[in-house]
């Protein structure tokens, strides 16, 4: 039967929450398609094999010392040693740093389309039709392939994680990984012994709408100071220098959740939103009224952050 | 070092966005500027020339209107560009954009550094920079937020996620895909805008390279998304909005 294959992502020996979200995905799509959901492992020992077997029912393992770190010529290599020892229709890679490195080429590889950077997937006249966001969320768009085959990337969050609970079989794969031409010589931290403000009650996040740093200083800053909570920001006031980077909240910074996040002047785009949106209340100020985060916000304002937050102080 | 830098002019998204029989946005309401993480890779590119000498050329693929902010990068200091003017690049995909870009380049010569921004704002796929990468048989690194050359050994920082990166070793000729913050983007100078007038800008059609690919995928529709969630809007003009908000903070949501 034909398989819906996801590549499993892993880090330090542990399987990422993406790829148990790939795992509930590959179930539904396959059973739409009449395709069996099955998970590429690729890892110097297959260890890992072991632990993703728990939450799909075959897992392929490519062993290989060439393995042992990820790398964009190894996992391309891997899979489509995988894809063409199996009746493989579709592959599913989670839209992360590793998956945005290798989706694309594998797609090339395989000769066949991609779609990337999902939310969503419908079958439709026996065919998967992806729903991805376009011009920072705003707008949505419908896209499948023309090839026989598919790759697709979901962004963090699009399923819900499977639990565990199976005991899926693991099959090894042997596949020849040639030169791998990108060599990881080591992984640094880049905020160790910096603020951390993932403990907060009260996060005041700022974003590109507050201008420029010493606007952001003048009017975030007080105001978390105010309500007795931590200041915040979303990557773009971060990439300009208006604060540090271990007060980015979002993808590539902190994941928060406190009880009340009051985000200004951040459009909210989906990078920010994976890193708060468990917030137990959210308050979003914007110019904007289209603004992604209106919709995930519990109470909104549309106006000028300027006049609003002066006279949120006012009252507090 | 010769450096190609590949660029895309995109709408701001801070526009407001009106959607033609589901195929296309109305650009009559639109701004176009150069894609941010674009800006990055320029910057990137100009400060390994002020090092190391050479060249820095602008590939893009866009209508007329695209022009304008090729020569926004000329006037940052880069030195000459190539234009993909071409409606089947337009219709075609991203692998029939990365295939005309990837050909475009080839048509250079000796380029030994290709860098794109990690996405567009626009289509948010990350993939074309990937792409040209395996369409020239090259290394490439995605998502990089730092960057150093020594001869034909280039190593660079993949950002990971929680705040770690990867240091990767690699060699030229390398495709990389430069991150947001990898620098502070310089602004024109007026002599420098004067100069990017005059400076060379060849506008071309697909097949001037000899590309042909054809699509892989399929655009369907776009839509404005319906979110089932709608934040409670407080209405009335800012003092009365905050003051109401504050009131439902301290005593509906209690979280003050």
């Amino acid at each position: 039967m034909a398989k819906i294959l996801i590549i499993a992502e892993h880090f330090d020996g542990k399987v990422e929450d993406s790829t148990l979200e790939l795992c509930k995905a590959a179930k539904s799509l396959a059973s739409a398609l009449g395709a069996e959901p099955a998970a590429a492992v690729f890892s110097k020992d297959g260890a890992v094999a072991n632990e993703v077997a728990k939450y799909i029912p075959a897992v392929f393992s490519v062993e290989d010392a060439n393995l042992e770190k990820y790398s964009a010529d190894g996992y391309t290599a891997a899979a489509k040693a995988v894809v063409e020892s199996q009746d493989v229709k579709g592959v599913l890679i989670a839209h992360s740093y590793y998956g945005v490195d290798f989706a694309a080429k594998l797609a090339l590889a395989l000769d066949c389309g991609i779609v990337s950077n999902c939310n969503k997937v419908a079958v439709e006249g026996g065919a998967p039709v992806f729903t991805r966001n376009t011009y920072n969320g705003k707008i949505q768009e419908n896209k499948k392939v023309k090839t026989d085959k598919f790759v697709a990337t979901f962004e963090k969050g699009a399923f819900d994680m499977e639990a565990a609970g199976g005991a899926g079989a693991v099959t090894k794969v042997a596949a020849t990984i040639g030169a791998v031409r990108t060599t990881v010589k080591e992984i640094v931290e880049t905020m160790a012994g910096a603020v951390d403000i993932s403990q907060a009650k009260v996060i005041v996040a700022g974003g590109r709408g507050l201008k420029d740093g010493d606007k952001y200083k003048d009017v975030i800053i007080p105001l978390a100071k105010k309500v007795g909570g931590e200041y915040a920001a979303s990557r773009p006031v971060v990439d300009s220098g208006w604060t540090e980077a271990a007060r980015q909240v979002g993808q590539s910074g902190k994941s928060v959740t406190p009880d009340l996040y009051i985000a200004a002047g951040i459009s909210g785009a989906i990078q920010h939103v994976a890193g708060m949106k468990g917030s137990k209340c959210i308050v979003a100020i914007n110019k904007d009224p289209e603004a992604p985060i209106f919709n995930i916000a519990t109470y909104g304002i549309v106006g000028d952050l300027f006049e609003v937050i002066p006279a949120m102080m006012e009252n507090l | 070092m010769k450096i190609v830098v590949c660029l895309k002019q995109v709408p701001d998204m801070e526009s407001k966005f009106k959607i033609i029989d589901e195929k296309k946005i109305d650009e009559s309401q639109i701004a176009f500027k150069i894609n941010d993480f674009d800006n990055y890779a320029v910057e990137a590119a100009l400060q390994l020339k002020e090092k190391l000498g050479g060249e820095v050329v602008i590939v893009s693929a866009g209508p007329a209107r695209a022009q304008k902010d090729v020569r926004q990068a000329f006037a940052m200091g880069a030195d000459w560009g190539i234009q993909i003017d071409d409606p089947a690049v337009e219709a075609g995909d991203n692998y029939v954009i990365a295939e005309a870009l990837q050909k475009a380049i080839a048509s250079i010569g000796d380029v030994e550094l290709v860098l794109t921004g990690v996405q567009a704002e626009d289509d948010q796929a990350s993939v074309t920079g990937v792409m040209m990468a395996h369409l020239m048989d090259a290394p490439h690194v995605t998502n990089v937020v730092k960057l150093e050359v020594n001869g034909k050994d280039l190593t660079v920082n993949r950002e990971l996620a929680g705040g770690k990166n990867e240091v990767i070793n690699l060699s030229i000729p390398a495709v990389l895909a430069i991150q947001s913050g990898i620098n502070e983007p310089r602004y024109p100078t007026l002599p420098g805008i004067m100069k990017a007038k005059k400076k060379r800008l060849d506008v071309k059609k697909a097949a001037d390279f000899g590309a042909s690919a054809a699509a892989k995928t399929e655009f369907i529709k776009m839509f404005i998304p319906v979110s089932e969630h709608k934040a409670e809007i407080i209405q009335g003009d800012p003092k009365t909005a905050a003051a109401t908000l504050v009131n439902k903070l301290k005593n509906e949501a209690k979280v003050l």
